[in-house]
């Protein structure tokens, strides 16, 4: 299919306009809002059951979720969309946006209905993870004829494997540690380039080992190297692939001040006899690797510095209990969200958060810091690096201004490999 | 001349077709291998008692003696180090043989390098080794220093910095090889010689090091009979005495990252060369024509130094005009070497060595009467010098 002909059918259904309201499969009920509430932890009194019991904002679209055996309704726009660019080779799908604003709050036993219409298709794009088409749509969801949320919703449809060169640095050839050379380890983790030293003689050695081989004192220590060195040799690596590395590669025998050599990548060109400094790395949780720089650059990929948070930051630690029932609190049984082999099987590391828990926990956070009568009147998510279990998420937030009662929020929610989610949210504090 | 020099020869050579696909197992290559050798020095398999091989090779003494009907074995062993093993099992065998553990010893070697695993790929298992090569590996392979060709080429652009070598120095050990593996029908690129411009546009590996600076991957297996010199002069094709065999590790070694001496180049063939010429009471001038293992051609320069054939830096001058070619001072790799014949873990380079000895090279060297056979560098490696 031309991009031609994709947007020729594109157009028969942004043709359509709006899709027939489809009413959600169950009213808004206590059970199901008692359910979310658990699995996001969120403990605002106004979700607990009772006379006043309110559905969170962050539910709307739950509530119309087709559910675990779905049968499409004719004329959806977007499963309609969805299959021209499966058709078309564009098979894998990656959320990049979700945009939500909320009129009022549902109450148990109001039955919601959505309706949507194709905004937007856009490509075909080159993006990082491959060739793809960016699809938005619109759905406003509704209570008889009161509007009550909207959604602006955008997905990537791509091509696997025509991705540019992306590189997963958690694929890297892990270094083998024993009890001789894991303070070397330890030490890169904590920002520290070590270097071993024999506490009877003094000796400075790199690589480590058990035994002085200068006064065989088994006795030794380390100390912290300036990180300042010269390259005594180096080279680029082309080819064949290297898992985890970004080619070409460039690796460098450092000569360092205190006097003994160690292998690094080096962020930029060198040549021999060229000042190089340390920065580290971190790969995942447990290997952060020394890498170089020629002196008095900037590091590519700068030690991830916490950004300045408004709001108390909140470390959620990621199991794949809260993956998986978060997921199907939020009626989404996609099975990436709670297959870890089907998942692997999709070419992920492991099963990941959805969206619409997402959208949950940010609101979560803003509220638990706000108190629990804060009105979320919209939340904007720009989503990126997936949350997987046994990583931890974390969210900071900054007030961005204030004006005619309306208080605007982002919200950076990042895991190990990077940004998770961006939010903005609109709020209306108690 | 010490007492071991010349009691063991080499008494057959054998070997599979070179390819890029065997389409046989590892265990049936060594076995084909075999046969043919000890079918070259007239023997039968029940007169091996002798089995040597290398630590990586994926046949077992007992698997390969298995499929030949072999009877007892009296000695069997295996020697580390992957291609640095080469010359050392035949050091096995004439030690073995020489001290009266075995009557006849086959040294054997087989693989689908290119069509199994490849050398030339990231070998994620060699970081993964849970012993001290592992711990070893993981100053090199977590960033991303994991192919032979990177690790080379660390030491190759030192070595240019030092020296004032070019990547056309390098050149001219591919074009040599090239040119030898042209006249020979075994080689894989038997009929396709290279020239300095080739060499200079292929495309880089790892810089400094190109495409043809690198050796091949190879399917295939190379098996060698040693039995005693007096034996040998008996037997169908005669005796290739085993002038001098040696091992060497130097100061500070590792396998492929010795880094971390302040010479970052390859000492340990230094120690070799310099046991070979004590033992054989010769020097280089006596040798006519050399098999220098060449998985990269930086390190057949180094070689050259460290063997004494010329002094330290000087290998660029020593190898121009043609000096390592047929017709040359000291033509090296009469079959094409690994680069031009196949990358058989240096073992088809003692069979050219046996070949020019026997005068049946086809790329003959005239008067060739001793032939230094070199196993892998830049890892704790091995030597010979065959001869009269």
């Amino acid at each position: 299919m031309t991009p031609e002909e994709i947007l020729e059918r594109v157009e028969e259904i942004k043709a359509r306009g709006n899709s027939p309201a489809r009413e959600a499969l169950d009213p808004v009920n206590v059970p199901m809002i008692r359910h979310w509430a658990e699995a996001i932890g969120d403990a605002n009194p106004r979700w607990a059951p009772g006379p006043d019991t309110e559905a969170p904002p962050a539910m709307a679209q739950v509530w119309t979720m087709y559910g675990l055996n779905p049968e499409r309704m004719p004329g959806d726009p977007l499963p309609d969309t969805m299959s021209i660019f499966d058709e078309a080779g564009y098979t894998s799908v990656l959320g990049t946006n979700c945009d939500q604003t909320y009129a009022r709050a549902l109450r148990p036993g109001e039955r919601v209905a959505i309706s949507t219409r194709l905004d937007e298709v856009v490509g075909p794009k080159v993006t990082g993870v491959g060739e793809g088409w960016f699809i938005t749509t619109k759905s406003i969801w509704t209570v008889g004829d009161e509007g009550v949320a909207t959604m602006t919703f955008r997905v990537l449809k791509f091509k696997p494997g025509t991705g540019r060169a992306s590189v997963d640095k958690t694929k890297s050839a892990r270094p083998m540690i024993n009890r001789d050379t894991e303070f070397f380890w330890a030490g890169t983790a904590a920002g520290e380039l070590r270097i071993q030293t024999c506490n009877a003689c003094g000796e400075l050695r790199h690589p480590p080992g058990p035994v002085c081989p200068v006064c065989h004192a088994m006795d030794r220590g380390y100390v912290v190297a300036s990180g300042r060195g010269t390259v005594h040799s180096f080279l680029v690596h082309h080819a064949p692939a290297v898992p985890g590395k970004k080619l070409p590669l460039t690796l460098a025998l450092v000569d360092l001040e205190e006097g003994v050599r160690m292998i690094g990548e080096v962020d930029g060109e060198v040549a021999i006899g060229d000042d190089v400094e340390v920065w580290f790395d971190p790969i995942d949780d447990e290997v952060t690797l020394a890498k170089w720089r020629p002196s008095g650059t900037q590091a590519v990929e700068p030690e991830p510095e916490p950004e300045p948070s408004d709001i108390p930051v909140w470390e959620l630690p990621i199991t794949p209990t809260l993956v998986v029932s978060t997921a199907l609190a939020t009626r989404d049984f996609q099975d990436v969200h709670h297959d870890r082999d089907r998942s692997i099987g999709h070419g992920s590391k492991d099963i990941f958060i959805n969206i619409l828990s997402t959208n949950g926990l940010v609101q979560r956070y803003v509220t638990d810091w706000a108190g629990p009568q804060t009105q979320i009147l919209s939340c904007a998510l720009r989503l990126g690096a997936p949350a997987h279990p046994y990583d931890t998420l974390r969210f900071s937030g900054t007030i961005v201004s204030e004006q005619d009662g309306v208080t605007t929020i982002d919200v950076a929610a990042a895991v190990s490999i990077g940004m998770h989610a961006n939010a903005r949210l609109e709020v209306r504090l108690p | 001349m010490s007492g071991f020099s010349g009691a063991a020869a080499i008494a057959g050579i054998g070997a599979t077709e070179f390819s890029k696909e065997s389409g046989r197992s590892e265990l049936q290559l060594s076995a084909e291998a075999t046969l043919a050798a000890i079918a070259d020095a007239g023997l039968t398999a029940a007169d091996v008692d002798g089995l040597v091989t290398f630590t990586m090779d994926s046949t077992s003494e007992i698997a390969l003696a298995r499929e030949l009907g072999m009877g007892d074995l009296r000695f069997f062993s295996r020697i580390n180090y992957g291609g640095g093993a080469a010359c050392a099992t035949v050091q096995q065998a004439a030690m073995a043989v020489a001290t009266g553990m075995a009557d006849v010893v086959v040294a054997y070697r087989g693989f689908n390098e290119r069509s199994g695993q490849r050398f030339g790929q990231v070998q994620k298992w060699a970081a993964e080794q849970v012993n001290t090569n592992g711990l070893d590996n993981a100053w090199s392979y977590p960033h991303g220093l994991s192919t032979p060709a990177a690790t080379v080429a660390m030491q190759a652009r030192r070595y240019m910095h030092e020296y004032g070598a070019t990547s056309a120095d390098f050149g001219a050990v591919a074009v040599a090889d090239r040119r030898h593996a042209a006249t020979n029908p075994n080689a894989f690129f038997h009929e396709k010689p290279i020239t300095i411009e080739d060499h200079q546009a292929s495309r880089m590996i790892a810089d400094p090091l190109r495409l043809l600076d690198c050796c091949q991957e190879s399917d295939g297996a190379v098996a060698i009979v040693v039995t005693s010199t007096e034996r040998a002069r008996d037997l169908k094709a005669g005796a290739v005495p085993i002038v001098a065999a040696a091992q060497g590790s130097a100061t500070d070694q590792f396998v492929m990252t010795s880094y971390y001496r302040d010479d970052i180049g390859i000492p340990e063939i230094g120690v070799v060369g310099r046991d070979l010429w004590r033992q054989s009471g010769l020097s280089p001038a006596d040798i006519e024509t050399a098999v220098l293992y060449d998985h990269f051609t930086p390190y057949v320069l180094m070689q050259l130094e460290e063997l004494g054939f010329c002094g330290r830096g000087e290998a660029k001058d020593f190898i121009a005009g043609g000096a390592i070619e047929i017709g040359g001072r000291l033509p090296l790799n009469t079959h094409g070497g690994q680069l031009g014949e196949a990358y058989i873990h240096g073992m088809n380079g003692i069979a050219e060595a046996v070949r020019q000895l026997r005068g049946t090279s086809v790329n003959q060297v005239d008067g060739a009467q001793h032939v230094l056979v070199t196993a892998g560098t830049g890892v704790p490696t091995s030597g010979l010098i065959l001869g009269g």
